[in-house]
């Protein structure tokens, strides 16, 4: 629709030259149909399309109403500051000067990062046990100095995978892993909804909205389109703005009081361009994801080597401890990387679903105040 | 000007101290807006803008019972969750249900522990193989196979486990938030934008989230830790050894080239928990050993993991949910929370 978001003054160039002229000529073509229905119903001597188009015109009129509403709701959303309100209820000011819209995308960008740092988290540790768990060892039998002396002549000895038991924790990891991937999915959805209601294309349903509401048997449906645009433009984004002033609880910002006082390790408080990377995942440059691509390439050759030393020095075949040394030598941290997938669900997955419940109920009251009901349940039950 | 009106009716709360201040000062300032709109609709001869400040003062009030009826059960429900029986040295109710989660929370995680040592060892033995081999000629036995069969329930106990885990964690959450903001935070801006009819619907949901999520997510995690308890001192006098105390199980060595039978199998059919050196010495008889200590050891753990950490839980959510639509009822715009409700 357009490329600029909502409260820049591109934006306010497209509603004042496409929305607002549109409602215009939504307004005056059925002002028009009124208006000649009024006169048929006159000409006709009917009763019944006098009335119609006497009740029309005050429909008109509050749909056009409500379109001024949006307009100033809108204004008056792009004018608060968050980082204001939060201080007047917390007493915490915030860093980032923030209105309505763009806090509710904050607080979504900042949900599907946190939940993409618990996927990455998760992930590695996966991606650790299963190597573990596929190391196979031969020892030769009748070792002597370290060496087995039973593989001298021939093949004597036991097979086993010294590193095999991980199934476990990793069944734990992979239930924890696929909910944090529905999470994560989940915040990016709810944030193309936002970025669809930013974009304005929810302002499409307005001049439709003004012309269907007063044409016969289309009430429920033009109410429906013009409560849709109140809410997603106002309900939605209001409660994710309010979401993101809770947000140094729910995404752990790592500034923030509840995560500078939280005891090392501390897993859910890292971001991936400062701690995570430094104490945690060992990534180099700018992105976590190259973890996987460094081990494969050139970390592989040197945990090789380093098995067949510790082989040949020890006598045995590598140890956890070995291994550990390579993928955690600050601690391996399962139990940390399954809360941080919890704490994922709840910001990236229970409060904005919250938040869109309430937008869907929001629409269903704002209809009924257009003396239309509206029954969405159907629709609730898809979110 | 707008900045400024925003500004200037939220004022007065920045110098409120606690969220009852806050509550008072939110209605207080919903009530200046409905004098404001009356006031617009007196000059101006509108009987609607009168009509419709009426009604949402009349609103106002059954909200300023709502807070205070939340604040008696509030004073009631701290006092009782911080008795004796419960948890006397806690501040109030989110502490006591923090204390709560944060010992289930151990337990399920000193299980997790275990499990995924049992897991290490058991595979370990599992994997075992015996091969020898002179000129292309030899032979090669699995002989600790009977460990294999050990592995699957494992991982399943594991998933279980941290399914538990994530709903404590989820819960611990939960109850930080309702600590953090559910009071001084979104019940007075849920009051605030109730006030206006085109927001009465987010503004009666963040008041239902906000005090169920202060209220009842608490006391269904009490109600059930108290449930928990009672049955467990009940469960002493009559059922021996239940839950049974917790015990560490010995996963012994296995020998891969050990091919010897396995003991009479009868005897295995009917050996219950108690006794186990009927059992002999062969590999599989080594891994049933195994199999009962850990069914026996992980039995200890199942009180928690299913009635303290899962069901707790379920109970608490479902409370929560049940208090959000009740409560958005109440305040004029319901919310279908049921989705939320099928997370759990």
């Amino acid at each position: 629709m357009v490329e600029a978001m909502i409260c820049t003054p591109d934006f306010q160039a497209f509603f004042d030259a496409t929305i607002l002229p549109l409602v215009a000529a939504a307004s005056v073509v059925t002002g028009f149909l009124i208006a000649f229905s009024y006169m048929l119903g006159n000409l006709l001597n009917n009763p019944k399309l006098t009335v119609w188009a006497k009740t029309e015109v005050l429909q008109v009129f509050i749909s056009v109403a409500s379109v001024f509403f949006i307009f100033i709701a809108i204004n008056t959303f792009c004018a608060i500051n968050m980082g204001e309100v939060a201080s007047f209820f917390t007493g915490v000011e915030t860093q980032h000067d923030l209105n309505v819209y763009d806090a509710a995308g904050e607080y979504l960008a900042e949900s599907a990062l946190y939940s993409h740092n618990a996927l990455t988290v998760i992930r590695y540790h996966l991606q650790a046990y299963t190597i573990y768990a596929y190391l196979n060892a031969f020892l030769c039998d009748f070792e002597f100095l370290g060496i087995g002396l039973g593989c001298w002549y021939g093949y004597s000895g036991k097979y086993e995978q010294p590193l095999g038991g991980y199934g476990a924790i990793n069944a734990a990891l992979n239930m924890v892993f696929n909910s944090t991937l529905i999470a994560h999915f989940s915040a990016l959805n709810f944030l193309f909804i936002l970025l669809f209601v930013y974009k304005g294309f929810v302002f499409i349903f307005l001049p439709m909205g003004v012309f269907l509401r007063s044409m016969p048997y289309m009430r429920s449906f033009g109410s429906l389109l013009i409560a849709v645009a109140l809410s997603f433009l106002i309900v939605y984004p209001l409660m994710l703005s309010i979401y993101y002033l809770m947000g140094d609880v729910l995404v752990d910002r790592p500034d923030s009081p509840h995560c500078l006082s939280c005891s090392d390790p501390c897993p859910h408080c890292y971001t991936p361009s400062t701690a995570l990377s430094d104490k945690f995942l060992h990534c180099q440059g700018e992105s976590c994801e190259k973890v996987f691509d460094d081990w494969a390439s050139a970390g592989i050759i040197q945990s090789i080597g380093t098995m067949l030393v510790q082989s040949f020095t020890f006598g045995q075949v590598t140890t956890e401890d070995t291994m550990d040394s390579m993928y955690f030598p600050d601690g391996e941290h399962p139990k940390d990387a399954i809360t941080f997938g919890a704490y994922a669900f709840i910001a990236a997955v229970f409060m904005p679903t919250a938040a869109l419940l309430a937008t869907i109920a929001s629409v269903s009251y704002i209809a009924r105040l257009y003396g239309e009901e509206i029954n969405l349940s159907r629709i609730t039950q898809l979110v | 000007m707008k900045k400024l009106l925003l500004f200037l009716l939220l004022i007065p709360l920045a110098f409120a101290a606690s969220w009852h201040e806050l509550a008072a000062l939110a209605v207080m300032v919903s009530a200046a807006l409905l004098g404001v709109v009356y006031m617009i609709g007196f000059g101006f001869g509108i009987n609607e803008l009168q009509m419709m400040a009426r009604e949402e003062f009349f609103q106002l009030i059954v909200l300023a019972v709502l807070v205070a009826v939340l604040t008696g059960s509030d004073s009631i429900l701290n006092s009782i969750s911080t008795l004796e029986p419960l948890k006397p040295g806690a501040a109030d109710m989110q502490d006591a249900t923090l204390d709560i989660l944060q010992e289930n929370r151990e337990q399920v995680e000193g299980l997790l522990d275990d499990i995924a040592s049992y897991d290490k060892q058991v595979s370990k033995q599992a994997s075992k193989s015996s091969q020898c081999n002179l000129m292309s000629m030899g032979y090669s036995v699995s002989g600790c196979g009977g460990f294999s069969i050990l592995a699957p329930p494992l991982s399943m106990a594991g998933g279980i486990t941290a399914f538990a885990l994530a709903e404590l964690s989820a819960m611990e959450r939960l109850v930080e938030l309702a600590s953090s903001y559910a009071l001084a935070l979104l019940l007075p801006i849920g009051i605030l934008l109730r006030t206006f009819k085109i927001t009465r619907g987010g503004g009666g949901f963040l008041i239902a989230l906000g005090i169920s999520l202060h209220l009842m997510l608490p006391i269904g995690i009490i109600f059930n830790e108290m449930l928990a308890e009672t049955f467990q001192d009940s469960s002493e006098d009559h059922i021996d050894e239940y839950p049974p105390d917790g015990v560490s199980a010995d996963i012994p060595e296995c020998n891969p080239g050990d091919t010897k039978a396995p003991h009479l199998a009868v005897e295995i059919v009917t050996l219950g928990l108690g006794s186990l050196t009927d059992l002999g010495d062969s590999n599989e008889d080594q891994a049933t050993s195994a199999y009962l200590n850990l069914r026996r050891s992980i039995r200890s753990h199942l009180f928690t993991i299913l009635i303290k950490a899962t069901l707790g839980p379920i109970i608490a959510l479902l409370m929560m949910t049940s208090s959000i639509r009740a409560l958005t009822h109440l305040a004029g715009a319901e919310v279908d929370v049921s989705a939320i409700s099928r997370f759990i």
